[in-house]
């Protein structure tokens, strides 16, 4: 028997309190791994990157820019590619199916956000083909059970054409995956020139550009240069990183992190006191047994240890149960839910467990590290 | 004439006073209590309730501390220790065996044996060694798995003894070590404990209210209100 041995057979010696124990913690780190990865995942902070740069309207995201600034960007040093965007968002069939659909110059995406969204030359070809054929993300192909070859209408909310109809029919021409499980592919891939001239207002002017900076130009510097060109203009724009445009479209509705932030922690607040009562109270009763073991010798940090590793010892099994479960969802869910648990979200759950497990154990460990031998043999 | 090993006090005693506190007033048990025991000796200490002898066992322990007055034991002033070097000292040289055993009852009777020797630097191999050979001792190779739980209080009481001696220690305190067994099981211990005084020179300290019991050892003292009122010797 080794000591962490010891630990372990204290803290199950009451199976059931131990079990229930241990469930509290695996819920809440269940909940802490299922939120937090989906800030990693939905919030766009795992898959959007800090690379590709959005321009857009200073004004706010619904005021459009002029088509007439994608030269005056394209030649910016530091520029590599660069690709009008305009948005059409409505409904396919029933209202409620709501689907947004990006249009842009199909060889500037596959330059711009080619790799990000697992766009191919071959992708991009079938694209071309025709003027009203789109790329669908796999995630929403799977939601809608569509597949290359069927056609779609799309009644959008605003954009209207230029013979007042509100319908937008597209032909899916391809499939493309994304990156990987976590990129956003639940929505639809169209050719900017299409749109711009069907539609009634708003011809030449785009919803934002989006372009990905040369090997070496840094995007967080190119950003202001952008800004800057634009400063004096009727329209001045303003350039983020597609991570920081995703946080504040968000942000618009809440600071769902700080909303979950404070959710995660009143949870681990009430497991803490949970747990810390739970313990206090099986240390009460387990006070003879403490002055049992100083009477054998064990002295006083080792008392204290003794009790911090059983608690760490009810974390540790809990927050691993919580956290693979927590995983397990995240794979078995779809992307557009946008859970993901990668090392990062791990690593940061695995340390709180410790951290929690040391700080819950502290207070009951203190305890009985100071409980003298007698006072202890007095409560038999 | 020489002078046997038994002659040379291992516990000395000198002026222990001890007060226990009850609300305002102040409750003397010892006022300049002297005591000399040599090593190897098997003592037991009777006397009627409340006149002093746990509260001997607890300060021979180092769990309890006396008011003034030295101890000392094997060379070493007990009094002048700390609390961890009264813990590490314990450790070292002395065992317990409790009237009602007090095993850990998540743990085998092999582990709770253990237990003492987690507090020490030897590997899991020797350890289990130790423990293999001291349960042969009292009599309980083939039962380590077991819980003391299921185990009689005799069988408990030995495993109880196993760990006292498991660490090798020269003194070894039982408070009412028969206290809570039947005869036969009770003269199975003393027979222990009176094996561990003659074979392996344990010096045994053995608070007891059992006369049978107190027949096993050497040497009988009789306390009444902190004071030794008798000191009979058992000629070998």
């Amino acid at each position: 028997m080794t000591f962490w041995n010891f630990a372990r057979k204290s803290a199950l010696r009451k199976p059931l309190r131990s079990a229930l124990l241990i469930v509290s913690v695996a819920m809440t780190f269940l909940i802490y791994g299922l939120t937090a990865g989906f800030v990693a995942g939905s919030q766009g902070t795992a898959a959007a990157s800090d690379e590709l740069l959005g321009v857009m309207n200073a004004a706010g995201r619904g005021q459009p820019l002029p088509m007439a600034y994608l030269s005056r960007i394209a030649a910016l040093p530091g520029v590599a590619d660069v690709s009008p965007i305009t948005r059409l968002r409505g409904s396919v069939g029933d209202a409620r199916n709501v689907v947004a659909v990006s249009a842009g110059d199909p060889d500037k995406l596959l330059a711009v956000s080619g790799a990000d969204l697992g766009l191919t030359p071959s992708l991009i070809d079938a694209l071309k083909s025709r003027r009203d054929k789109v790329l669908v993300g796999q995630s929403l192909a799977q939601a809608q059970g569509w597949k290359t070859g069927d056609s779609l209408t799309v009644t959008a909310f605003r954009t209207k054409k230029d013979d007042g109809s509100r319908d937008w029919r597209f032909e899916i021409a391809g499939i493309f995956e994304g990156k990987n499980a976590s990129t956003d592919t639940h929505f639809i891939l169209a050719q900017y020139e299409y749109i711009n001239k069907a539609r009634a207002r708003g011809i030449d002017t785009v919803w934002a550009f989006a372009l990905r900076p040369e090997p070496g130009m840094a995007a967080q510097d190119l950003a202001p240069q952008i800004d800057a060109l634009f400063a004096n203009s009727a329209a001045p724009t303003r350039t983020m990183s597609e991570k920081q445009f995703l946080s504040a479209f968000l942000s618009q509705y809440a600071d769902v992190k700080r909303v979950i932030t404070l959710v995660v922690g009143v949870s681990f607040v009430t497991l803490l006191m949970i747990v810390i009562n739970t313990m206090v109270f099986a240390l009460r009763e387990r006070r003879f047994e403490i002055g049992v073991l100083k009477t054998l010798g064990f002295r006083s940090p080792q008392i204290l240890l003794l009790v911090l590793a059983e608690a760490l010892f009810v974390f540790v099994v809990g927050g691993a149960i919580g956290l693979v479960v927590a995983k397990l969802i995240s794979l078995a869910t779809p992307p557009a839910l946008g859970l993901v648990i990668g090392a990062q979200v791990s690593l940061r759950t695995i340390a709180l467990i410790l951290l929690l497990g040391f700080v819950a154990g502290l207070l009951p460990a203190l305890s009985a590290m100071r409980t003298p031998i007698l006072a202890a043999f007095r409560t038999r | 004439m020489t002078i046997s090993e038994k002659d040379i006090p291992f516990i000395a005693l000198n002026g222990v006073s001890k007060t226990y506190r009850s609300g305002s007033e102040r409750l003397p048990i010892f006022a300049g209590l002297d005591l000399s025991i040599g090593k190897g000796e098997f003592i037991a200490v009777m006397g009627p309730s409340g006149s002093g002898k746990s509260t001997l066992l607890n300060l021979l322990a180092g769990i309890d501390q006396a008011d003034s007055g030295s101890i000392q034991i094997g060379g070493q002033r007990l009094d002048q220790m700390g609390e961890a070097a009264r813990s590490a000292w314990r450790a070292q040289h002395m065992g317990i065996v409790f009237q009602f055993y007090n095993l850990l009852p998540m743990l085998t009777a092999a582990e709770n044996v253990e237990l003492p020797l987690l507090l020490k630097s030897i590997s899991g191999r020797v350890r289990r060694e130790r423990v293999s050979k001291v349960l042969d001792i009292v009599g309980l190779n083939g039962r380590g798995r077991q819980s003391p739980t299921k185990m009689s209080g005799g069988q408990q009481q030995r495993v109880g003894i196993a760990r006292a001696i498991v660490a090798d220690p020269t003194l070894l305190l039982c408070d009412e070590p028969t206290g809570d067994l039947d005869r036969k099981s009770a003269d199975q211990v003393l027979a222990m404990l009176g094996f561990l005084n003659r074979e392996l020179g344990k010096t045994i300290i053995m608070v007891t209210h059992d006369p049978e019991a107190a027949a096993q050892a050497g040497r009988t003292l009789h306390l009444d209100k902190g004071v030794f009122v008798e000191d009979e010797q058992v000629m070998a």
